[in-house]
């Protein structure tokens, strides 16, 4: 039996090896994505084109363009003549934010009753520039507003700074993109990567007519199922770890939890969407079928893995629908470990979640292919 | 036949797809050594019969024993005592001829120590020992199908079950193929073989004839020849449409069978017949280029089988 499976096994990889391009999406495709994911998100967001129409001209209004620019958010585009430039910049997708300085800016903030306004747009079609263009705007005129109260109270700031607040943000002390976005890109990447693998295995071989042949021979199915899987599994683990090591030496993304666990939990990890994509491959009749049937299945676990959007601010439905997704459980140990040093004693209810669900689409996935098989 | 326990029997075997019946209430008994060949036309059943056997699909009712052992419990122990080719080519492309061999090897068990010998004797035999590291992929379609023979022939089995092998093969390759097959029958092997060609089911030593699900006849091709009613007369003609509307009507003619330019026309009697039919195209107007007596072959007697059986058909579901 051993030499059988070993000779499937062997079989399998000798395929890899001759249809190059398989392999090297398989190893490369995840690390190479991960590094563009990180390169891209490694930075702050900074420099968002800002556009002014400074009707004023004071000391006062310059004194608010420079402060914005003083953010590092922002970098001044132009100075508008009208406020049709601005709209055509906005439509045209060319700056981020507007600022609208009225002429009467300056005597509204010097006069004791005075209430100066500013205008400002945001171009919230691209929510997450806005969203950071939105917090700069208010911490500018949150700073001027403290010091127009201080000018009018005869206070200097010396006298009074206002509340010291004392913020730390734990786990991830700089709020660095790469730092959340791929040890999740890293997450699902393993998921993509086995499940498309395990999807391709049958029905590549029912495409191309060797399952029959397969069939004939005097293999168990539980044989087959096993020297099909080896080949997987070696190559997601392999994988996992190539894409961790580019995330913790390229981008600093740190391993505070213990390693091994990670590892003995992706492989687990590993072994449930093998599952998964073994069904897949049977249902399957050509390689482009799986391909579609792992593209649906996979964009649909992404949406509960919290990683475009927290699970927990999503409706209440799909926060108990998340539950059994294995990835949601397994995007939340590996967080836990990488960033947070958590262990086995904090992450044991999704560590049953995962082997709880691992049992049942296990279980279920061996049955159904072995009855397809035999 | 020698022998008098059959290797392959089939006892009233069914296999049912959703609305058709594929196979219906097959009897077959095939004695070790025969070369039998299984013909009919498409979606006869020919090859849910070969798959059938090889275990690959689920019997509806009904049985069948292979080498000793009954189909529907002892599959696994059937597989090690046969070969079964399919009909699409099913090897794998990025192999090389060697590595398709001992792939194939390793999964049915055979002794590495004879494995060396016998990789060597069937490349020599499937005439590919020059091409040993070429991968399949680049074979041609006659060079692939040896290779797939050889491939199922490496743990010896007694059994060969070969679905259309030589369908889409060149004549020399299909030539060559049935060579090989002919020396494995010499050796003892007993072969079924499915296959849309006549002359190939002359080779064979029985024919069965399938139709809708059924084996009509089964017999050897002698026999099958001799089934056919009348003897058979050859024209060539200018106008083979209007002679054949022509000759149908003329006394003592059974059928007419039409192959290109020439007409093959079964007569009561061929010897009374052909100066009649010589004399009425001359009356008629009709240019007669040659018309002379043949024998015929297994081809005729596949048409005219089917078409009576056609014939029947028709009948049947109109009243």
């Amino acid at each position: 039996m051993l030499r059988r499976v070993w000779s499937l096994t062997v079989k399998e990889f000798i395929h890899l090896i001759n249809d190059w391009w398989m392999p090297a999406f398989m190893l490369f495709g995840g690390a190479s994505e991960l590094l563009l994911v990180g390169w891209a998100t490694s930075r702050p967001i900074a420099n968002l084109p800002l556009m002014v129409l400074d009707q004023d001209r004071s000391s006062a209004s310059r004194g608010v363009i420079t402060a914005l620019e003083n953010t590092g958010t922002f970098a001044l585009h132009t100075q508008a003549q009208s406020m049709e430039a601005i709209q055509d910049a906005l439509d045209r997708g060319e700056i981020t934010a507007a600022v609208i300085i009225p002429p009467d800016f300056d005597n509204e903030l010097a006069s004791g009753a005075g209430h100066p306004s500013l205008t400002v747009m945001l171009n919230g079609a691209e929510s997450t520039p806005a969203t950071a263009a939105l917090r700069a705007v208010k911490g500018v005129v949150r700073d001027l507003g403290e010091k127009v109260a201080f000018q009018h109270l005869g206070l200097s700031p010396s006298e009074f700074a206002g509340f010291d607040v004392s913020l730390r943000v734990w786990f991830n002390e700089e709020l660095s993109e790469a730092y959340y976005m791929t040890p999740a890109e890293l997450g699902l990447m393993l998921e993509f990567t086995v499940l498309l693998f395990a999807a391709l295995s049958f029905s590549r071989e029912r495409e191309l007519g060797t399952l029959e042949q397969l069939l004939v021979m005097p293999f168990s199915s539980m044989e087959i199922i096993i020297g099909k899987s080896i080949p997987v599994a070696l190559v997601g683990l392999f994988d996992f770890v190539l894409m961790l090591g580019a995330i913790h030496f390229v981008f600093g993304v740190p391993v505070r939890g213990s390693l091994p666990l990670l590892l003995i939990l992706a492989s687990g990890y590993l072994l449930v969407e093998l599952g998964k994509g073994m069904v897949i491959s049977i249902v399957s009749r050509t390689q482009h079928q799986a391909f579609l049937l792992v593209m649906m299945i996979g964009m649909t676990d992404f949406m509960f893995t919290g990683y475009a959007a927290p699970v927990e601010s999503m409706p209440r439905i799909i926060q108990i629908v998340a539950n059994i997704v294995p990835a949601h459980h397994w995007l939340t140990i590996l967080r836990g470990i990488l960033l947070k040093g958590a262990g086995l004693d904090v992450l044991w209810p999704h560590v049953l979640a995962l082997v709880a669900l691992g049992l049942v689409i296990g279980v279920f996935s061996l049955r159904f292919v072995r009855r397809a098989l035999d | 036949m020698a022998d008098t326990v059959p290797i392959i029997e089939t006892h009233a075997l069914t296999r049912d797809f959703k609305a058709t019946r594929a196979v219906d209430s097959l009897e077959l008994s095939i004695w070790p050594g025969e070369l039998f060949g299984l013909v009919g036309p498409d979606g006869a059943g020919k090859t849910t019969t070969l798959r059938l056997l090889a275990g690959l699909l689920d019997i509806t009712s009904g049985g069948a024993e292979l080498a000793g052992y009954d189909l529907a419990r002892q599959a696994e122990k059937i597989k090690r005592k046969i070969g079964y080719m399919a009909q699409r080519f099913s090897l794998y492309s990025e192999l090389s001829v060697v590595e398709n061999l001992s792939f194939f090897a390793e999964l049915y068990d055979v002794d590495p120590s004879v494995l060396q010998e016998r990789t060597e004797q069937l490349l020599a035999f499937a005439d590919l020992t020059e091409f040993r590291s070429r991968r399949a992929a680049h074979l041609s379609g006659g060079m692939q199908k040896k290779l797939a023979l050889a491939c199922t022939l490496i743990h010896r089995p007694q059994i060969l079950l070969l679905d259309e092998p030589t369908t889409g093969v060149d004549p020399v390759s299909r030539r060559e193929f049935w060579d090989i097959l002919g020396n494995l029958h010499l050796e003892g092997t007993t072969i079924v073989v499915s296959t849309p060609y006549m002359d190939e089911a002359d080779r064979c030593s029985r024919v069965g004839l399938m139709y809708e699900g059924r084996m009509i006849v089964c017999a050897d091709p002698q026999s099958i020849r001799a089934q056919i009613q009348g003897e058979l007369i050859e024209l060539h003609t200018e106008d083979w449409q209007m002679a054949s509307a022509f000759v149908e009507t003329l006394p003592g003619v059974l059928e007419v069978q039409i192959y290109g330019e020439s007409l093959h026309v079964f007569v009561d009697s061929a010897d009374e017949r052909l100066p009649a039919i010589e004399a009425a195209f001359r009356d008629q107007g009709l240019v007669l280029r040659e018309a002379r007596r043949a024998t015929a072959r297994m081809e005729e007697a596949f048409i005219s089988l089917v078409t009576r059986l056609d014939t029947a058909r028709r009948l049947e579901k109109e009243t």
